[in-house]
C-alpha cells in the first residue's frame, strides 16, 4: 500500500521483526534495539555480516569529500558494506563512494520507510537498492523526519556495525551522537583527522583527544577488520568493478599505478603525451607543487611567475591525462 | 490654400517618409486640428507652434487649419512635427515656396527656438535614402544629421531664422561633421584599470578573451572577490567602434534619444549595468509603442548583470533569443519593431546563496538544496549560452600587496586593449565575406571553415569530450575560444596548447553533493 508520492518508482515496504533468525545479531546486542525493522530491497544476512558506519558533516568540504571518496571506495571494493544515513554531505557522498567501486551500502533513514529524504536525492535512493543495497528504517509508512528521530536513527547506524568512522563534523555535530552511540556499544571509533583550522575539524579533534583510532588510510580500517573480526577483504569484487571510475579510485593509491592508467587509457586521434612531455618541465613542477597542498591556477602562476594562460593550458593535460583534478576551484593531484 | 511639407516618422530604427499637409480654410470657424493618428505629443504640437509663431513676429492665422499627417494608418509619435507644421502655416501667411526635396525636423520652444531633438541621425540616413537634398534641423542636433554624407545640413537657430532662409533673406552654409568632444552619455569609462586588479591572473586573462572575441562570460565568485571589479575594467580592454559598429550604435543612441546637443558619432563601446529589479521590458525593450531596451542600448558593447542569479527568471529567460540572434523583435498591437542586441555578455554570481562556497576562511552556511536551488535559478539554456565559465576566488588583498611575484604581472589595460584590438582586427579580415564581427558569433559551418584543428589538437579535444563529458554546444565553444587565444597570439594556426587553455573556461557543475 505505497503512497504516491510524485513519480517515484515507490516498491512495497517490506519488515522484519526482532525475533527472526535472519535479524541483524548486531542491532539485537542493542538494549533498545528496534522491535520492527522496516525496508526496501533485498533482504541479505551476507549484507550485515561486516558493517561500517561512515558519518560525518553535512557542510562537507571538498577534503572532506575528497578523503571519503577515496577511504570509502577503497574500504567498500574490499567487500564491507558501508552503513550511512542518506543525508547529504558525507553521508550521501560515502554511499555513492561505495556504489561506484560495485560495492554495497545500507542507508538508514530517520523517518518513514516510503519517504525519500531528502527527496531530491530519490537517484540515489534507487541506486542503492537497485545495486544489492538496503534501505532502512525503524518507522512505517510516511512519518516525516523529526529532530528526534535523527538521534534515534544514528544509534540504528552504530548498531548495525563493527565500526564507525567519522569524517568532517562540527561542534555539535550529530555524526558524535553515532560516534558515542558506537563507543557505548563497545564498537571501535574511528576518526578522519582533518585541518586544524577547519570548523569541521572541531568534533574529529574532540573524538581523537578521546581515543579515537586515526585513520590516515583505508588500510588501518580494513587491518581492523581482519585481525578482529575474521574479514577477508574480498578480490574478486575489487577485480569485478571494472569501470573505470572504479579504477580511478582504487588506483589513486600509488603513483606508479596511476602512470599505468594514463598509459592504458584510451586514446582517440595522436597521443597528447607529447605535448604533455614537451613542457614536461612545467608539469612536473606543477605536479611538485601540488603534492605539497592543493593550489588555485593563480597561485601557480604568482609562483612560477607564469602567465596564467600557460598554467591554464598544462594544467588542462594534467586533467585530461588524470593526474590531477579540479575540486572547487583547486587542484588537486587525483 | 493647401501647403505640403516633408518629414519622417520612425518605427524602431526604420523610417518611414510623411507629407505634412496642411490646409488653412478662410471659411469656418478659426481652429487647429491635427489628423493622421497623431499621438499626445504630437496632438499638443499645436499648441507649441501656435506661441512659437505668435513669438516670432508672425501674426498666427486666425483661419481654419487642419494639418495631415499622411499615410493616416501610420501612428504618429514624436515632437519634431512641429517644424514641419509650423513652416506649412507660416507658408500660408508669408507667402513663400516650400522648397523641393527638402525636410523638416525639429521641436519647438515656446519662445520659437528649436531644440535638439532625438532620431535626428535616423532621420539624416533616411533623407539619402529617400532622395532628399537638403534636411533643416534644430542648431542642436544638425552635427548629428552631418554624420550623414552626401545630403545638406541646414542648422536652424529658430523660428524666426527659419523664415529669413525660406523668404530668400538669409542664406545659410550647410553645416559640416565635426567629430565632437566625446560626451556620450551610455558608456562609462571604465573605472579602474586592470593594473589595479592585484591577483584574480586568470580571471584577467579570461577578460580579455571574452574582450577580443565577443565572448559572453561567467565570473563566479565570493563577495569582494573581485567580479564587479573586473567587469568595471572591462572597457578599458575593449576595442574602439569600427566605422560601421560605431554607426549602429550612434542610431540606436540617437532613437533613443541619448545622443547629446551637438553630440557626433558613438566611438566607444556602450556598457550597460542593470540592477537585477529590472523588468522585463526595460532589460528586452517594449511598452505601447516599444522602445529599445537594456539589451539594444548594449549593442556592440557590454551588458554587465551583476549578481546574475538574483534577476527574475523570467527576464533572464527573455534574454535567450537575442543572445543568440543578436537582434529583438518586440511585437505590440501597435506595431511590431526589430531592435539589434548583439552585445557582449557579462555576468557575475555568487557561488550560492550565501556567498562563501569553497571560501579559504568563512564557512559556507547553505545546505546542498540551497546551493542546488541557487543555481537552478539560471536555466541551463542561459548558461549553455555563455561561452567563459571562470572562478574568481577570494584573495587576501594585503598579502598580495606585499607579494612582489603578484606585481610583476600586472598589465595596464592599455597593453590589453592592444592585444585586444590586434586579435579583433584578424577577425574582421578572417570575417570579411561573411556578415559576422567576431569569433563568438561563428556558426557551425563557420568553424568548419575558420577554425582548422591539428590531428594533436584535436586528439586533445576529442578526449575532453569524453572525459569532461562536453556536450555538443561545449564542444563547439571550446573551439571558438582556442580561435580567439590563437588570435591574440596573432597566430593562424591553432596549436593544442589553444585547446587546452580554453578547456579552462568549461562550464563547472554546482550543487552536487
Amino acid at each position: 500500500m505505497g503512497i504516491c508520492l510524485g513519480s517515484y518508482r515507490m516498491t512495497e515496504a517490506e519488515v522484519i521483526t526482532k525475533e527472526d533468525a535472519q535479524y541483524p545479531k548486531l542491532l539485537k546486542e542493542m538494549r533498545d534495539a528496534p522491535k520492527k525493522l522496516y525496508y526496501k530491497g533485498a533482504w541479505n544476512p551476507q549484507l550485515f555480516k561486516h558493517c561500517f558506519a561512515v558519518v560525518g558533516t553535512r557542510r562537507m568540504t571538498s577534503y572532506g569529500k575528497r578523503v571519503t571518496e577515496q577511504l570509502v571506495g577503497e574500504i567498500a571494493a574490499a567487500g564491507v558494506t558501508i552503513v550511512s544515513g542518506f543525508m547529504y554531505g558525507i553521508d550521501a557522498t560515502s554511499h555513492k563512494a561505495a556504489l561506484r567501486v560495485g560495492g554495497r551500502t545500507i542507508a538508514v533513514m530517520p523517518c518513514g520507510i516510503d519517504v525519500i529524504h531528502p527527496e531530491y536525492q530519490k537517484d540515489l535512493y534507487n541506486e542503492i537498492v537497485d545495486n544489492g543495497g538496503l534501505i532502512l528504517s525503524e518507522y512505517e509508512g510516511t512519518f516525516l523526519p523529526t529532530l528526534w528521530s535523527y538521534p534515534k536513527r544514528n544509534r540504528i547506524v552504530a548498531g548495525l556495525c563493527q565500526a564507525t568512522m567519522v569524517v568532517e563534523a562540527g561542534e555539535n555535530s550529530g555524526s558524535l551522537i553515532t560516534a558515542n552511540f558506537a563507543k557505548k556499544f563497545g564498537r571501535r571509533v574511528f576518526a578522519v583527522p582533518g585541518p586544524l583550522t577547519s570548523s569541521v575539524s572541531v568534533g574529529i579533534m574532540q573524538l581523537i583527544k578521546e581515543g579515537a583510532a586515526v585513520v590516515t588510510s583505508a588500510k588501518d580500517v580494513l587491518d581492523y577488520y581482519c585481525q578482529n573480526l575474521k574479514f577477508f577483504p574480498s578480490l574478486s569484487l575489487a577485480s569485478k568493478a571494472g569501470s573505470p571510475t572504479t579504477k580511478k579510485i582504487l588506483n589513486s593509491g600509488s603513483n606508479s599505478e596511476l602512470e599505468q592508467k594514463s598509459r592504458s587509457a584510451p586514446f582517440t586521434g595522436s597521443s597528447i603525451d607529447s605535448s604533455i612531455s614537451s613542457s614536461n618541465s612545467l608539469e612536473q613542477k606543477i605536479l611538485e607543487q601540488l603534492r605539497a597542498e592543493p593550489k588555485e591556477i593563480d597561485e601557480l602562476a604568482r609562483l612560477f611567475e607564469m602567465s596564467a594562460a600557460q598554467i591554464g593550458s598544462a594544467l588542462s593535460l594534467l586533467e585530461l591525462s588524470g593526474a590531477v583534478t579540479k575540486e572547487g576551484g583547486k587542484y588537486y593531484i587525483a | 490654400m493647401l501647403i505640403k511639407v516633408s518629414s519622417a516618422a520612425h518605427s524602431g530604427l526604420e523610417s518611414l517618409g510623411i507629407d505634412v499637409e496642411i490646409n488653412v480654410a478662410n471659411r469656418g470657424l478659426p481652429g487647429f486640428d491635427i489628423v493622421g493618428l497623431p499621438a499626445q505629443s504630437v496632438d499638443e504640437s499645436k499648441e507649441r507652434v501656435r506661441t512659437a509663431i505668435s513669438n516670432s513676429h508672425v501674426e498666427f492665422p486666425q483661419k481654419k487649419i487642419t494639418v495631415n499627417l499622411a499615410p493616416a494608418d501610420v501612428p504618429k509619435e514624436g515632437s519634431f512635427y512641429d517644424l514641419p507644421i509650423a513652416v506649412g502655416i507660416l507658408g500660408s501667411v508669408l507667402h513663400f515656396e516650400i522648397p523641393k526635396k527638402s525636410l523638416f525636423f525639429g521641436e519647438l520652444s515656446f519662445d520659437g527656438s528649436l531644440r535638439h531633438t532625438k532620431g535626428t541621425l535616423l532621420l539624416a540616413l533616411f533623407a539619402k535614402e529617400a532622395g532628399f537634398e537638403k534636411l533643416y534641423v534644430p542648431a542642436e542636433s544638425a552635427n548629428e544629421a552631418a554624420i550623414v554624407q552626401g545630403i545638406k545640413v541646414y542648422p536652424i537657430e529658430n523660428l524666426e531664422e527659419m523664415i529669413a532662409i525660406l523668404l530668400g533673406k538669409l542664406h545659410l552654409e550647410p553645416v559640416a561633421y565635426s567629430e565632437g568632444v566625446p560626451s556620450f552619455t551610455g558608456a562609462a569609462a571604465a573605472e579602474f584599470d586592470m593594473a589595479e586588479i592585484l591577483g584574480q591572473e586568470m580571471a584577467k586573462r579570461a577578460m580579455e578573451i571574452a574582450a577580443a572575441g565577443g565572448h559572453n562570460i561567467l565570473l563566479t565568485g565570493s563577495p569582494g572577490a573581485g567580479k564587479t571589479m573586473l567587469a568595471r575594467a572591462l572597457p578599458g580592454v575593449l576595442p574602439l567602434l569600427s566605422e560601421e559598429e560605431s554607426l549602429e550604435v550612434s542610431k540606436v543612441y540617437s532613437i533613443a534619444g541619448y545622443i547629446p546637443p551637438g553630440g557626433s558619432l558613438i566611438r566607444v563601446r556602450p556598457f550597460r549595468s542593470p540592477h537585477h529589479t529590472i523588468s522585463q521590458i526595460g532589460l528586452c525593450g517594449g511598452g505601447t509603442k516599444p522602445q529599445p531596451g537594456e539589451i539594444t542600448l548594449a549593442h556592440r558593447g557590454v551588458l554587465f548583470l551583476d549578481e546574475f542569479n538574483e534577476f527574475p527568471r523570467t527576464v533572464l529567460e527573455a534574454l535567450r533569443q537575442p543572445v543568440e540572434d543578436g537582434r529583438i523583435t518586440i511585437s505590440r498591437s501597435r506595431g511590431r519593431v526589430t531592435y539589434p542586441s548583439r552585445f557582449m555578455l557579462v555576468a557575475s554570481a555568487n557561488p550560492c546563496p550565501c556567498g562563501f562556497l569553497n571560501h579559504p576562511k568563512k564557512a559556507c552556511e547553505c545546505t546542498v538544496r540551497e546551493i542546488h536551488k541557487y543555481h537552478k535559478r539560471v536555466s541551463g539554456p542561459i548558461l549553455d549560452r555563455i561561452d567563459l565559465h571562470v572562478d574568481t576566488p577570494d584573495v587576501d588583498v594585503q598579502e598580495l600587496a606585499q607579494d612582489a611575484s603578484a606585481k610583476r604581472f600586472l598589465e595596464s589595460s592599455l597593453v590589453i586593449q592592444q592585444r585586444v584590438a590586434r586579435a579583433r582586427k584578424l577577425q574582421q579580415e578572417r570575417f570579411r565575406e561573411e556578415t559576422i564581427h567576431t569569433n563568438t558569433e561563428m556558426k557551425n559551418a563557420h568553424i568548419k571553415k575558420y577554425c582548422v584543428l591539428s590531428p594533436e589538437a584535436e586528439g586533445i579535444l576529442l578526449r575532453a569530450a569524453q572525459g569532461f563529458q562536453l556536450s555538443a554546444r561545449s564542444y563547439y565553444k571550446v573551439i571558438k575560444i582556442a580561435r580567439t587565444i590563437a588570435d591574440l597570439e596573432g597566430v593562424d594556426h591553432m596549436r593544442p596548447e589553444h585547446i587546452a587553455e580554453a578547456l579552462q573556461y568549461r562550464p563547472k557543475v554546482y550543487g552536487s553533493a
